[in-house]
């Protein structure tokens, strides 16, 4: 059984915005990961990946994280991250310093401006 | 009710024999047997006064019982009928002395007046030829007697001498022609037939007596009442004295009646053949043992036969073999009972192939005399055919439609941590369609668990393929879609865009596993059932028109909390839906129902079932969905885990009911969980390799303090990769206190934390 995870892909504005939804773990993550990547094509400039409504995230799915935002700064893509400020994930997010490699949005409209 | 004019014929018979000098004994015995006949009696017997007067023999008799002829009866009336079990009996008295002939019946007032008079006659002549057996020179006297008996019959009667004149004819006769007896006697044969009948008469019985024959014709004989002829049947036997010819004595007996009507009968049934061989039908005509008499051309075109094979009972050989003994059976009983019979069945054509037909017979009577069938038959075979081959469709159809049906529905219900399942799943009864029933559950991403049972409205294997897009549609909505009402009006557009019309009500339900919280639309669907440890109850509102029926339509959701210990039945209306009773009370009687059925949820189905649906198949499918939130500990978990990724979503399952169940804030219990995770990742990537490595978890809450333990049985390395790295500082920040013990056996990892109050930063 893996976790279930749910991506929800839509453009606003020349970006690719990504829902995320469920959890990601060792068990997912690579599916994620995959997912993300192959939803960004070249002439988009920015990946903004809304975990929201994302309960879970280990250490795992930290780590794709910061390979997303790799592989896409590589292509000269970004990658933004929508939060809001009383998410369970924040302290998280902060303590393995994920905002060092995408930066965090509070909100999707403060992301794609 | 017995025939008198046979009776009269018959009597005449025995007169005839008794003048012809047959020996007495054989006269006996005849009259005992043409007694019974005509009487229809069980039996007739002739006692013989014994010399001595003093018993009966039992001379000659009819249908007696072994041992009562020859052996000798007291002189006692009614005797012999008592001794037999006779209910009623008749008896005569033979010549003043001689003895008695009787006549028994098991029946009780079996006999007539008439009957009697019969029996009188037949005793008269056997008393007559009695006693002129006793005086053989007395012939003359015996005529006398004979003309005088004849006088008392009605029959007609005659005699002429050796010479073939008339000598005598009785006043039967005479009342019959309206003659004068002197123009009959001489030689007068035939003077009173038919003028067309004359000459065949006459050739007759020259013929007959000048071999000394039986004499017998059938003419037309001048009737005087009427002033016109009637038909009779004349029999004459020759007469002898001594061994010497004497001459002839003879009857008449009316046959007018029966003469018309054959010749009646003769006429229809030629303009009927005639015209029976012009139809297209097959047509037939038996006589009164159910023997073919006719076929017409029509049938000989279908079977190819001749005229003469299909008469008597050879045409049962066309019949199929495995039609003939069921087919014939009927036949025979209604031919036993002379009713209307029909039947279908294959009969052999003349290409060599059976083809069914539909034949029906019709009894004939004419007067009120059956005198066979008449039939007709048609060819159905292609009907038939195309019944069977409609029939194999409809339950191929059926067939494919059941199992696509069942493999549509889950197997068996995924296992979902944190709650009880059970589902059933009924097909129609045979003969009803296979409908579009489902039933499935999801785990949802937000650790939600969807409910839906559905009815795709229509039967058969459009239904079921509806049934399975639809199932994927929630599968699919279900899992992005948080809001149940938000799910269906998806799923409702969808539909309304889609080109074929599918029409279904739908339950959708989302179950919150710790909190009991459930939120539900239900589209034209009957309410879930919650069944509380107070009683069962049913969730009203978030009510809403099917999906298929309205575009735009608004969909509503209702919430509500299960109290704990409680279990939700979802179910579709084939299980209260029926034409004769009213909804509300089947769903009272669902409650109730359901109310009284244990905890298990398989046995709540099995009970539900039984109490609300009964004995047999239901009409309509049904589907059940059963769910229960199992009960949380709340002060210690233990568990033991494979060593592989997917047991991590399991674990955070039972770990979110746990650390529901503490009272932690839902941040403290993201980061409990991570960290326990975190833990048991590591755990996971230093087991030995697959097979049955597993590593255990325990987990303590003890005065606002959780404790943690993940044991492995392999080594932690450190640092290796970034997010192991990663992993640990986690768990390090996260938690109070953190201990790692190495040992041979494996790893231990120990955690601490404070829950509910500020902890130590």
């Amino acid at each position: 059984m893996t976790a279930p995870a749910e991506i929800v892909l839509d453009r606003r504005d020349g970006s690719v915005v990504a829902r995320l939804s469920g959890e990601v773990d060792m068990s997912n993550a690579s599916y994620v990961r995959d997912q993300l990547l192959a939803s960004v094509p070249n002439e988009v400039l920015t990946l903004v990946l809304d975990i929201s409504g994302t309960r879970y995230l280990d250490s795992a799915a930290i780590e794709v994280l910061f390979e997303v935002s790799r592989r896409l700064a590589r292509r000269r893509q970004e990658l933004r991250l929508v939060m809001p400020p009383d998410s369970p994930l924040r302290r998280v997010i902060e303590l393995t310093e994920v905002h060092t490699a995408a930066p965090v949005f509070e909100s999707l409209e403060d992301a794609l401006s | 009710m017995r025939d008198r004019a046979s009776q009269q014929a018959a009597l005449a018979g025995l007169g005839r024999q008794a003048l012809s000098g047959v020996d007495f004994g054989t006269l006996l015995q005849k009259a005992a047997a043409v007694a019974a006949r005509e009487l229809e009696a069980e039996h007739v017997a002739v006692l013989e006064r014994t010399h001595d007067g003093a018993g009966m023999l039992a001379r000659a008799g009819f249908g007696l019982p072994d041992g009562v002829l020859g052996g000798v009866l007291p002189v006692e009336p009614g005797r012999l009928a008592r001794d037999l079990g006779a209910a009623s009996s008749i008896a005569a008295e033979l010549g003043s002395r001689f003895g008695v002939i009787e006549a028994h019946s098991r029946e009780p007032d079996h006999f007539t007046a008439e009957d009697a008079e019969f029996l009188e006659g037949v005793a008269g002549v056997l008393g007559a030829a009695g006693e002129r057996a006793g005086h053989e020179d007395l012939v003359r006297d015996s005529e006398a007697q004979f003309r005088e008996l004849a006088d008392t019959t009605p029959a007609l009667m005659w005699m002429t001498d050796a010479e073939g004149d008339v000598t005598f004819v009785n006043q039967g006769w005479l009342r019959f022609t309206g003659g004068v007896a002197g123009h009959e006697i001489g030689g007068t044969f035939a003077a009173s037939a038919h003028p067309d009948d004359r000459d065949e008469l006459l050739r007759r019985w020259t013929e007959a007596s000048e071999r000394r024959e039986e004499f017998r014709c059938e003419y037309r004989l001048r009737h005087g009442e009427s002033g016109g002829y009637r038909w009779v049947l004349e029999l004459g036997t020759p007469r002898f004295s001594g061994g010497d010819f004497v001459g002839y004595v003879g009857t008449a007996t009316d046959i007018h009646e029966r003469r018309t009507m054959e010749e009646a009968l003769r006429a229809s049934e030629t303009i009927w053949r005639e015209l029976a061989d012009t139809a297209p039908a097959m047509m037939w005509t038996t006589g009164t043992d159910g023997a073919i008499t006719f076929v017409n051309q029509g049938w000989l075109r279908f079977t190819g036969t001749t005229f003469q094979e299909e008469m008597g009972q050879s045409w049962a050989l066309g019949v199929h073999p495995e039609d003939a003994e069921p087919m014939l059976a009927s036949w025979e009983e209604a031919l036993k009972e002379r009713r209307e019979w029909e039947g279908e069945y294959r009969l052999k054509h003349n290409t060599g192939e059976y083809r069914w037909i539909h034949d029906r017979g019709v009894p004939r009577i004419v007067g009120d005399r059956f005198v066979g069938y008449v039939g007709a038959a048609i060819d159905i075979h292609e009907r038939k055919t195309m019944e069977g081959r409609l029939l194999e469709v409809y339950e191929r159809e059926h067939r494919i439609a059941e199992t696509l049906q069942r493999s549509l529905l889950p197997e068996r219900l995924p296992p979902i941590e944190g709650v009880a399942l059970a589902a059933r799943y009924l097909p129609g009864a045979r003969g009803a369609a296979i409908g579009g029933d489902w039933y499935d559950v999801l785990e949802r991403p937000d650790g939600r668990v969807a409910l839906v049972v559905g009815d795709v409205a229509g039967h058969g294997l459009r239904a079921a393929a509806s049934m399975g897009q639809l199932r994927n549609a929630f599968r699919a909505y279900g899992m992005v879609e948080a809001s149940p009402a938000e799910v269906v009006a998806r799923i409702n557009r969808l539909v309304m865009s889609g080109v074929e019309q599918v029409m279904a009500t739908v339950l959708y339900l989302v179950l919150d596993r710790e909190s009991g919280e459930v939120a539900w639309s239900a589209a034209g669907h009957p309410p879930p059932l919650v069944i509380a440890p107070d009683g069962a109850r049913f969730l009203e509102g978030g009510r809403s028109v099917p999906i298929g029926a309205a575009d735009p339509a608004v969909f509503r959701e209702a919430t509500a909390i299960l109290p704990p210990g409680s279990s939700l039945l979802l179910y579709t209306d084939g299980l209260v839906e029926r034409r004769d009773r009213p909804l509300e009370e089947r769903l009272n009687e669902l409650a109730e129902a359901a109310g009284e059925a244990g905890d298990e949820l398989g046995e709540l189905c099995e009970h539900v079932i039984a109490k609300v649906l009964g004995e047999g198949d239901p009409s309509d499918d049904v589907a059940l969905l059963a769910v229960r939130p199992l009960p949380v500990a709340d002060t210690e978990i233990s568990l033991t885990l494979p060593a592989e990724p997917g047991s991590l979503a399991q674990l955070r399952r039972r770990l979110a009911r746990f650390l529901h169940a503490t009272g932690a804030t839902e941040l403290e219990q993201y980061e409990i969980t991570l960290t326990i995770c975190e833990a048991a990742g590591n755990a996971i990537e230093h087991a030995y390799g697959p097979g049955d490595a597993s590593y255990d978890v325990d987990v303590r809450f003890e005065g606002g303090e959780l404790t943690a333990v993940v044991r492995d049985k392999g080594s932690w390395r450190d640092k290796r990769g970034e997010h192991r790295g990663r992993g640990l500082a986690i768990i390090e920040d996260l938690m109070d206190d953190v201990a790692v013990e190495r040992a041979e056996g494996g790893t231990l990892v120990r955690m601490r934390r404070r829950v509910g109050e500020n902890r130590a930063a």
